[in-house]
């Protein structure tokens, strides 16, 4: 097994890197997070056109995918700059319309307008379909599914389109949290359950990514911070509390990051949903580590709103729990272990 | 049209770049390499023109080895193919020698334009276009920022301190282009993949019949005597508003040739 990036992988992901720091994220998301959609829209677009959204459309519907491995290279750099937007939504509606097929009537029609960054989808699982029964809840939340042009809700084995309802107060305001208003049935049948198993995994997969990203650039900028702010006559780096918290984070990071990696190249074998759980609880734990000792490192500064850290901050938080909490995701590695 | 347009690999300028303290040049394995920034000007308004007048966008590259990773990074913007001219003969070269390396290969390649940057990030010296210009016995436009191409006739833009001048002339050219010209691409995933499959042409001396001893080190007309580490930068000069400050700003501001 591979887990080294190769060149071509590298430089897509140097590639969305420059974009994404040119791009001034932290500006679009403040706005993201205010209902001012057009500066994150744009961003999507510039994102589709370099092809991060083909990643998960099949060649068949003018994609490039699916391809796990490079999908995590990008969401990886959408979480070290904190794009703001229902990504990892999209990529589970993708993976969801392309396994229906042709039992959708728009599916192509949709796959299309997600791979060239025409529509931004969202997607309501109110429960967690990939996960064991105990650990399946979920919140009946469409990520801004008001900012989407396409909103699909799971209910049971039912597919439904459903539209945005009010939006819920979100511990990170720049995901924004509508309920979602059920609408007509569009598939119905066990080919609905299980696609909705696969999509949720892609899903969870796509967040683990990010969430390694998010921990990674509050690391950085927590090293930064840490060189840089002077106490007692010294940089504050050069004590050792600092310094081993630091390192902690990094070690909680670097072990996530193979998990993540070997996930995406278990996709299609039958252990895929299992090892996409052991990277979720893996990168939830180390974003969180890394978000916490970033707070720390950085005083009370941290905890200031102007100040952008806290906006990777409350990005890891949400994360965390966001697509099954590392309790549930844990469920399921036990329930897997023990079957086998 | 055949265009060729020459990249160079340089080091990071957002690293600490050395030199190496056996023969004095360029230790290109201490920083990462980068395609020189002023290059993806150059780059881009090839594949502008191809894309307006049809025909083909070449690479044309010397360095060593890990120069290939450049070629990449440009084949995936869109180039077609790449020429690598990599020799340990050219190590050392200076910008005659280098200026007389590339316009074989470029006569090897053949060309209807040829496209530069203004210089590159490591050795600054500007040069380059002008002097493949006279090797090769056409035309120069150099310092472009706007580019025009009819037939065969081309005609620039020539940015100056006092506006721009306009040249004109016919083709096979070299054009050398500045950064206010466009705004290059990026990569994108699918020109990343296709670039695994473009054909890349690695030339030695040899092949691009070049004369060993007009190359290299040994050879080079211009030689580093001895180098320091620039001096940490001192702080900046501190003028006190007296009422004067605007006129003083406005003064620093023309000196810079800024107003």
């Amino acid at each position: 097994m591979k887990f080294i990036l190769d060149a071509e992988q590298r430089l897509f992901g140097e590639t969305l890197d420059k974009i994404l720091t040119e791009a001034d994220t932290p500006s679009v998301i403040r706005g993201w997070a205010a209902g001012v959609h057009e500066p994150g829209l744009a961003l999507w677009r510039s994102l589709a056109e370099t092809g991060v959204l083909a990643l998960a459309v099949p060649e068949s519907a003018g994609g490039a995918g699916p391809l796990p491995v490079e999908l995590v290279t990008a969401f990886h750099e959408l979480g070290r700059h904190a794009v703001p937007g229902p990504y990892a939504e999209t990529v589970a509606v993708a993976t969801l319309l392309d396994r229906l097929g042709d039992e959708l009537e728009r599916g192509s029609e949709w796959l299309e307008g997600i791979a060239e960054g025409r529509v931004v989808a969202s997607l309501a699982l109110p429960t967690l379909p990939a996960l064991p029964a105990p650990a399946q809840a979920s919140a009946p939340y469409a990520l801004d599914a008001d900012a989407a042009d396409l909103v699909l809700l799971v209910d049971g084995d039912a597919l439904r389109a459903a539209a945005a309802g009010e939006v819920r107060a979100s511990l990170d305001p720049a995901r924004r949290l509508p309920s979602v208003v059920a609408g007509d049935v569009l598939a119905a049948g066990p080919s609905v359950a299980a696609a909705a198993r696969v999509a949720c995994d892609m899903g969870v997969l796509a967040t683990a990514a990010q969430l390694v990203g998010v921990g990674r650039r509050l690391l950085e900028v927590s090293v930064d911070y840490a060189k840089a702010r002077q106490q007692f006559g010294r940089p504050i780096g050069e004590f050792q509390a600092v310094k081993h918290h630091l390192a902690d984070a990094l070690v909680g990071l670097e072990y996530a990051r193979p998990l993540v990696h070997g996930a995406a190249v278990s996709y299609g074998s039958p252990d895929f949903g299992r090892d996409v759980s052991a990277a979720k609880v893996a990168a939830s734990e180390a974003a969180y580590a890394a978000a916490k000792i970033a707070l720390q490192v950085h005083g009370a500064i941290g905890y200031t709103d102007e100040y952008d850290p806290s906006l990777w901050i409350r990005k890891a938080r949400a994360l965390h729990s966001a697509w099954g909490s590392p309790a549930a995701h844990r469920a399921r590695v036990i329930s897997s272990l023990a079957g086998a | 049209m055949n265009i060729v347009v020459c990249v160079k690999q340089v080091p990071d300028t957002a690293t600490e770049r050395k030199l190496r303290s056996d023969d004095k040049t360029l230790d290109r394995e201490a920083a990462d390499g980068v395609v020189n920034e002023l290059d993806e000007y150059a780059v881009e308004e090839a594949l502008k023109l191809k894309e307006a007048h049809g025909g083909e966008v070449t690479v044309l590259t010397m360095g060593p080895g890990k120069a290939t990773e450049t070629i990449r990074k440009v084949l995936a913007m869109g180039a077609d193919k790449a020429v690598h001219l990599s020799d340990d003969a050219l190590h050392g070269s200076d910008a005659l020698s280098t200026s007389y390396a590339m316009a074989q290969a470029l006569k090897k390649i053949g060309f209807d334009l040829v496209v530069l940057g203004s210089e590159s990030t490591d050795a600054r010296t500007g040069v380059l276009a002008a002097m493949l210009a006279e090797r090769l016995g056409v035309p120069q436009l150099t310092l472009a920022n706007k580019v025009e191409v009819n037939g065969s006739a081309i005609a620039v833009q020539r940015l100056t301190d006092y506006g721009y001048d306009k040249v004109e002339a016919s083709l096979p050219a070299v054009v050398s282009v500045v950064e206010k010209i466009n705004e290059p691409r990026y990569p994108s995933f699918k020109g990343i993949m296709a670039a695994k499959k473009k054909p890349v042409e690695t030339l030695g001396v040899a092949d691009a019949e070049i004369s060993a001893d007009q190359v290299g080190l040994a050879n080079a007309w211009s030689e580093v005597v001895d180098f320091a580490v620039a001096p940490p930068r001192a702080a900046g000069t501190v003028v006190k508003d007296e009422g004067d400050g605007g006129a003083k700003i406005a003064e620093f501001l023309a000196s810079k040739k800024f107003v």
